[in-house]
């Protein structure tokens, strides 16, 4: 019996060791697992873009920059200022859409919030390569769009409306719409409501006051939103690739073509690096233009 | 004033609704449609597409690949998520803050640029074309996810009624069973379906990581791209949504699915 006493005492009396044991037993394998899953194919990546290229898709360890030159043809730019540049449009208008779509939700009585949350979280499992396909079916000819804008007098003759710039925009707002939602749902909710209250009681009109009083509370959660958005249709792969024309196809098809079809891994790594760099960057610039916004306000 | 605003609230809404639930439509309708042509709406209704999905063994096989794969990546990706989030709850540890953001990293890079990243390490490891590949992959990747979600579930817990449990006489870990066990429970359960629903529908990764080898079902519809659609396709996706609607009715049921999706503020009935 003393024994144990003796042996559990230092135990208590050294809570920092302890907590040290427990926390060591509890990430261990957390740790082991996100250096060889993550740390490890980061830094190979790295490693891959400086290599040398062989003929016949193998690579050797190699320290060159030659893949990072390769990226300075106008005709790379020019995909990648293309991908960006959709990114971002996708990025404003799907945030557009979601934050007062979420904004409402959040403000419904509670069955209709949870059916709401039920049906954008169920939408969630469509892969993207259905909803291409359904927007293919949608889009076509014969399809149910066409069918509306000739019945609306919108359109003269039928013909399909891809490929095109329109589908792979519409595509890509579809794909990110329900995520951006329910990411800026957890915001929107916690927006009180009296403050648009009282400037409607001073004369405001609800619109007026949404943009002025409402968005800027939630200034940070949107630029977030946006660059999520950004960050997840810059390197998209099937939706140009089905809906689009090959002059909409974004630096995600160029990487994979890269890496499937000429099977140059080293200049694939080199242009998902240089993505990867364009993407911190803008996180930096969105960090500092709401930091200036704070310093004004 | 009100009446016009509440109309075009109740219209702009309408309007997503109709956006969102356009391709879900689509796809019921050709998996239920009888003619092979895809057109909708569809002419006349027929299960067809329905046996010949369940009596095409590739079928059921992607369909039991897609499922094993995404179990697997929600399990494990819940496992090693938990005990960083409640490092970074009990303990404020940095090296456990460490690890929670780089677990979340991979999450923020692009699709494709995590999907080469794989296809290079599964290739250099000597390890190609295989279904753990799949799994592995997509729980680290997916891992940012159960991390917020988890971190969301420890910070509701009010460490008050830890403290009144402790006072009360109990030990940490009665305190954590009958605290926080109870509380992450539906947190928990919320972040394997999430990880399941969102693993079950990539095709980039598992492309990359597995060529065509591991038919899941998003790439066996991929690689039908090639050769023309048949509806039987859309039957699958059918079952995928069919169980995502059950799975989250079954938490909306069981939970609270507005706290559950972040929200602090109490919301009556």
């Amino acid at each position: 019996m003393t024994d144990v006493a003796a042996d559990t005492r230092p135990a208590e009396a050294d809570p920092a060791r302890t907590e040290r044991m427990v926390l060591t037993g509890l990430l261990a394998l957390p740790a082991l697992f996100l250096t060889v899953l993550s740390l490890v194919p980061l830094l190979l990546l790295l490693q891959l873009s400086v290599a040398h290229h062989d003929e016949g898709g193998l690579w050797r360890p190699s320290l060159e920059l030659t893949q990072y030159a390769k990226l300075l043809n106008p005709q790379f730019l020019k995909v990648a200022a293309f991908s960006i540049s959709l990114a971002i449009g996708t990025a404003i208008v799907s945030v557009a859409i979601a934050f007062p779509a979420a904004y409402f939700i959040s403000r419904m009585k509670r069955r209709a919030q949870v059916a709401w949350l039920v049906f954008l979280l169920s939408t969630l499992s469509l892969s993207e390569v259905l909803i291409v396909f359904s927007f293919q079916v949608l889009l076509s000819g014969a399809g149910a769009m066409v069918k509306t804008l000739m019945a609306l007098g919108l359109m003269s003759s039928a013909h399909s409306l891809y490929p095109s710039f329109g589908a792979v925009q519409a595509c890509l707002i579809y794909v990110v719409l329900p995520y951006i939602i329910l990411f800026l749902y957890p915001a929107v909710s916690q927006l009180d409501d009296d403050i648009p209250a009282a400037a409607s009681t001073m004369g405001a009109s609800p619109v007026w006051t949404f943009l002025t009083v409402t968005t800027p509370i939630v200034r940070g959660p949107l630029l977030s939103a946006g660059l999520l958005v950004v960050i997840w249709t810059v390197g998209t792969y099937l939706t140009p690739l089905v809906l689009g024309r090959p002059q909409n196809w974004t630096i995600g098809v160029q990487i994979s073509n890269a890496a499937m079809t000429t099977g140059d891994l080293p200049l694939a790594a080199a242009q998902a690096v240089a993505l990867v760099c364009a993407m911190v960057g803008l996180l930096g610039l969105t960090r500092w233009l709401s930091g200036q916004k704070d310093a004004q306000a | 004033m009100t009446l016009i605003s509440t109309l075009l609230r109740r219209g702009f809404l309408a309007l997503v609704a109709l956006f969102i639930a356009a391709p879900l439509i689509v796809v019921i309708g050709v998996s239920f449609n009888a003619t092979r042509r895809m057109s909708f709406p569809p002419t006349q209704l027929s299960l067809k597409w329905y046996k010949a999905f369940f009596t095409d063994a590739e079928w059921v096989s992607s369909l039991q690949t897609s499922l094993t794969i995404s179990a697997l990546a929600a399990s494990l990706a819940v496992l090693i998520a938990l005990p960083i989030a409640y490092a970074v709850w009990r303990y404020q540890s940095r090296i456990a803050q460490a690890l929670a953001g780089a677990g979340s990293g991979l999450f923020l890079l692009p699709g494709v640029v995590t999907a080469l990243m794989f296809s290079a390490f599964w290739g250099v490891v000597g390890h190609v074309g295989r279904v753990e590949n799949v799994v592995l992959s997509h729980a680290v990747i997916l891992l940012g996810v159960p991390i917020a979600m988890l971190s969301v579930g420890f910070q509701s817990i009010d460490r008050a009624l830890i403290e009144a449990a402790q006072t009360m006489g109990a030990r940490d870990s009665e305190a954590f069973n009958m605290v926080v066990r109870p509380a992450m429970a539906p947190y928990i359960l919320c972040a394997l379906v999430y990880v399941f629903v969102l693993s079950l529908n990539e095709y980039l990764i598992a492309y990359m990581v597995a060529g065509f080898n591991v038919q899941t079902l998003p790439i066996r519809i991929f690689a039908s791209m090639r050769s023309g659609y048949q509806p039987t396709m859309c039957v699958g996706a059918v079952l995928f949504i069919a169980l995502g609607f059950s799975a989250f009715s079954f938490l909306a049921w069981i939970g609270d699915l507005p706290k559950l999706m972040g929200r602090h503020r109490p919301l009556e009935n």
